[in-house]
C-alpha cells in the first residue's frame, strides 16, 4: 500500500515544481544507407527515419498519459551525417539537411540532430564538406541540430577546426541575421561529446550504438530548489553536507521517473533501451530555473563568489543519485547553465552579477559549457575560435565533456538584448573582452596535443 | 478447524489489539490475518482466526464482548462460508486515482460509481475531509484495479467529466510511477 505522503509529494512534483521527461530521443543508425548517388541515400533515409519513428510520438504520449508525466519532446538523433554522406559535396550536404528536415517533420519531432562530424584528430574529406555545409543547412531547416567534436582529452583539440567553426558561427549567425542569429542555437561544438546524449542541440547517435536505441533526457530543476527550500524552511541550520545528500536522494527520484518511462517507451516501439540522462535543463520559465537553486543555497545570484563550489556541489549530488538509481546513467547527467534558456541565468547577465569569464569557471564543474549565450555581432570569427578553444581545453584537460553554443548577434551590441523565441529563450548580450581584434594564436592552427591525462594505457 | 472474521471497532484507546488478542489466545484460536487502522478517533480492525472445532462463533463473540466491554468496544464475528474462499484475482493493472477539491456531500459516491462502471476494483481508498474550501484538506486516494479489457480513454475521460462537475482536480496514474519514485 502506499502512503498518503508518497502519493502527495509526487503530485507535487509534477505538478508544481515542473519535474517532466524533457525527451524522448530515438537514436536511429544510418550508416548502412551510406550511397555516391543523393537520391539513393536520402530515399533511404527517409525510410529509415519514418520506419522507427512513425510511432514515437503516439507511444510518448500513451505512456506519458499513463503515467501522469508529460513528455516534453520527442527528439531523434541519427548517426553521424559526416559518416553517412562521407561522398557527398558541401552542396549535397545540405540537401541531405533538408530531407532530416522533412523526416523529422513527418513524424512531428521538433528536433533531429546528428548533422555532425567527429574532427577532434583529423578532418576527413566528409567532415570538411559537412563542416562547409552547416550554415546553409541550418539557415534554411527548422529542425536540424549540428554538432562537431573538436577536441578530445585522447585525441588533443584539433584547433584547425575550432577555427573553421568560428567562421561557420559567424556565417549562420549571418544567414538568419532577421532572426537574431537563431541558426546558431541549433549548432554546439564539442570537447569529448557523448555518443548517447538525449538533449538537443548536441544529441547524435554515437557510431558505436546499435541500429536504434531510445535515450532518455529527465530534467527537474525546479524540483531540486523546491525540495532544497522545504528542507531549509524546516531546519535553517542545514550544512552544505546535508544539503548535498537532499539534492542526491532528490536526483535519485527524478532518475527513476525516467527509466520508467524510457523503458516502456522503448518496450512500446520495440526498440533497446538505452541510458537515462538526469540533467538539470532549464526552461525559460519561472520555477524551473537552474540559477534559482543558486539562490535557495543561500547567493545573491548566479555569478557572485561562491558559484562555482555551489555549482560543484550541485552538480556531484546530480551524479551521485543518478548513478544509485540507475545503472543505464548516461549522457551527460549535471547541471546545464543554458544562459538564453534560463530565466534567472539571463536575468543574472543583465543585471551584470555573471560574465563570460564566471560562466567559463563554472563549466570546469558542471556538465556542458558556454550554451547559449548571445555575443556581440561584431566578434570575429577569430574570437569565437579563441572563445571555443579555451572552453575545449577544461574538456580535455578534466577528462569530461564540455561544450559551447555561442551566437554572435548581427547588428547588436554588448549589452543588447537578443530574442531567439520559446525554449531557446531571450538573453542579454554579454560583452566579450578584446572581441573584435586579430587573434593570432589561433589562426596559428594545427593540433594542440593530447595531455598526459590521455596516456592511461 | 473453522476460520471466522472478527470485526472490532470502537474508540481508538491503547490496549485494544493486546485485549483481543489476549482472548483468542485463551480460545486457541489461531489469528491469520490483521488490518487495523483508525479514522480520527475511531479504531477499526479486522482478524481472520482459525477456531478449534469444539468453539462457536457465539461462544468467542461472548468471551470476546465480556473481556472488551470495559474498552467500549463493539464485536462482529462472521463464519467463513467455504463459499467465500477467494478466487485468485484477474490480472490487472494498478491505478492511483487522486482528488482534491471543495469538500461536499457525494465526491465519495461520485467518483466511485465510475470506477464500479468500468469495472475498476477499489482495492485501497483513503479519503480525509477536513471540510472548507482548501483543496488540500480534502483528498480522496483511490488505489485501483483495471481489467485488461477497460477501455482506459474512456475510463481516463470518464473520470475527468465527473471531477469537473464536482469541481474536483484530479489525476489517475499507474501505480509503478510511485514504486520507482519512493521505493528501492
Amino acid at each position: 500500500m502506499l502512503t498518503q505522503r508518497e502519493i502527495l509529494s509526487t503530485l507535487e512534483m509534477l505538478k508544481n515544481e515542473n519535474l517532466d521527461v524533457r525527451t524522448v530521443t530515438l537514436g536511429i543508425n544510418l550508416l548502412d544507407c551510406a550511397s555516391h548517388n543523393l537520391e539513393k541515400l536520402t530515399n533511404k533515409i527517409r525510410t529509415r527515419i519514418t520506419h522507427y519513428a512513425d510511432n514515437l510520438v503516439s507511444v510518448c504520449n500513451h505512456v506519458g498519459q499513463k503515467y501522469g508525466i508529460p513528455v516534453v519532446n520527442k527528439r531523434i538523433a541519427v548517426s553521424p551525417i559526416a559518416a553517412v554522406a562521407a561522398a557527398m559535396s558541401s552542396s549535397q550536404m545540405v540537401a541531405v539537411a533538408q530531407v532530416l528536415d522533412g523526416a523529422a517533420a513527418a513524424v512531428d519531432v521538433d528536433f533531429i540532430g546528428g548533422f555532425s562530424s567527429l574532427v577532434e584528430k583529423g578532418i576527413a574529406r566528409g567532415d570538411m564538406a559537412l563542416l562547409e555545409a552547416i550554415p546553409h543547412a541550418l539557415a534554411e531547416t527548422q529542425r536540424v541540430c549540428a554538432s562537431v567534436n573538436v577536441a578530445s582529452t585522447k585525441a588533443g583539440i584539433n584547433m584547425d577546426a575550432v577555427l573553421l567553426m568560428g567562421k561557420a558561427i559567424k556565417q549562420a549567425a549571418h544567414l538568419t541575421a532577421k532572426n537574431d542569429g537563431i541558426a546558431c542555437a541549433k549548432l554546439c561544438v564539442f570537447a569529448n561529446i557523448p555518443q548517447d546524449m538525449p538533449f538537443m542541440a548536441g544529441a547524435y547517435l554515437g557510431l558505436g550504438e546499435a541500429d536504434a536505441v531510445i535515450n532518455v533526457g529527465v530534467s527537474g530543476p525546479g524540483v531540486v530548489k523546491n525540495a532544497v527550500e522545504r528542507a531549509l524552511k524546516s531546519n535553517e541550520q542545514l550544512d552544505l553536507g546535508q544539503i548535498s545528500e537532499l539534492i542526491k536522494k532528490t536526483a535519485y527520484k527524478v532518475t527513476r521517473v525516467g527509466e520508467l518511462i524510457g523503458r516502456e517507451v522503448a518496450d512500446h516501439l520495440n526498440i533497446r533501451f538505452g541510458v537515462v540522462d538526469l540533467s538539470l535543463a532549464p526552461t525559460p520559465n519561472v520555477g524551473d530555473s537552474v540559477g534559482e537553486i543558486f539562490q535557495s543555497l543561500g547567493l545573491l545570484s548566479i555569478g557572485v563568489p561562491g558559484t562555482t563550489a555551489a555549482m560543484a556541489l550541485i552538480n556531484d549530488a546530480v551524479k551521485k543519485g543518478g548513478a544509485f538509481a540507475s545503472s543505464r546513467v548516461g549522457g551527460l547527467s549535471g547541471a546545464f547553465i543554458p544562459v538564453s534558456e534560463d530565466l534567472n541565468i539571463s536575468e543574472a547577465v543583465r543585471k551584470g552579477y555573471i560574465g563570460l569569464e564566471k560562466l567559463e569557471a563554472i563549466t570546469a564543474v558542471c556538465s556542458v559549457g558556454l550554451d547559449m549565450i548571445a555575443l556581440p555581432g561584431d566578434t570575429t570569427a577569430e574570437t569565437i575560435a579563441a572563445i571555443m578553444a579555451d572552453e575545449m581545453a577544461i574538456g580535455v584537460i578534466n577528462n569530461k565533456t564540455t561544450a559551447t553554443r555561442l551566437i554572435p548577434v548581427p547588428g547588436k551590441k554588448a549589452g543588447d538584448s537578443a530574442y531567439f523565441g520559446g525554449l531557446l529563450g531571450q538573453s542579454t548580450i554579454i560583452p566579450v573582452n578584446n572581441g573584435n581584434n586579430p587573434n593570432l594564436f589561433v589562426r596559428r592552427g594545427g593540433l594542440i596535443p593530447a595531455p598526459l591525462q590521455s596516456l592511461t594505457n | 478447524m473453522n476460520k471466522a472474521i472478527l470485526s472490532i471497532l470502537g474508540q481508538d484507546r491503547p490496549g485494544i489489539v493486546a485485549a483481543v488478542s489476549k482472548v483468542l489466545f485463551e480460545q486457541d484460536c489461531n489469528i491469520e490475518n490483521v488490518s487495523q487502522t483508525t479514522l480520527q478517533f475511531v479504531f477499526a480492525g479486522i482478524f481472520i482466526v482459525s477456531m478449534p472445532g469444539n468453539l462457536s462463533s457465539e461462544s468467542l463473540r461472548q468471551n470476546l464482548t465480556a473481556e472488551l466491554a470495559p474498552l467500549a468496544l463493539e464485536v462482529y464475528i462472521t463464519l467463513f462460508e467455504s463459499t467465500t474462499v477467494p478466487v485468485s484475482p484477474p490480472r490487472s493493472e494498478a491505478y492511483i486515482v487522486t482528488t482534491k477539491g471543495p469538500d461536499r456531500k457525494g465526491l465519495v459516491a461520485g467518483i466511485s460509481e465510475v470506477i464500479a462502471r468500468f469495472e475498476g476494483n477499489i482495492t485501497n481508498l483513503q479519503a480525509v475531509f477536513k471540510g472548507g474550501n482548501d483543496p488540500g484538506d480534502n483528498i480522496m486516494i483511490y488505489e485501483v484495479d483495471v481489467p485488461p479489457q477497460t477501455d482506459q480513454q474512456a475510463l481516463y475521460q470518464e473520470l475527468k467529466k465527473r471531477a469537473h462537475e464536482l469541481a474536483l482536480d484530479i489525476d489517475i496514474q499507474h501505480r509503478n510511477i510511485f514504486e520507482a519514485i519512493h521505493r528501492i
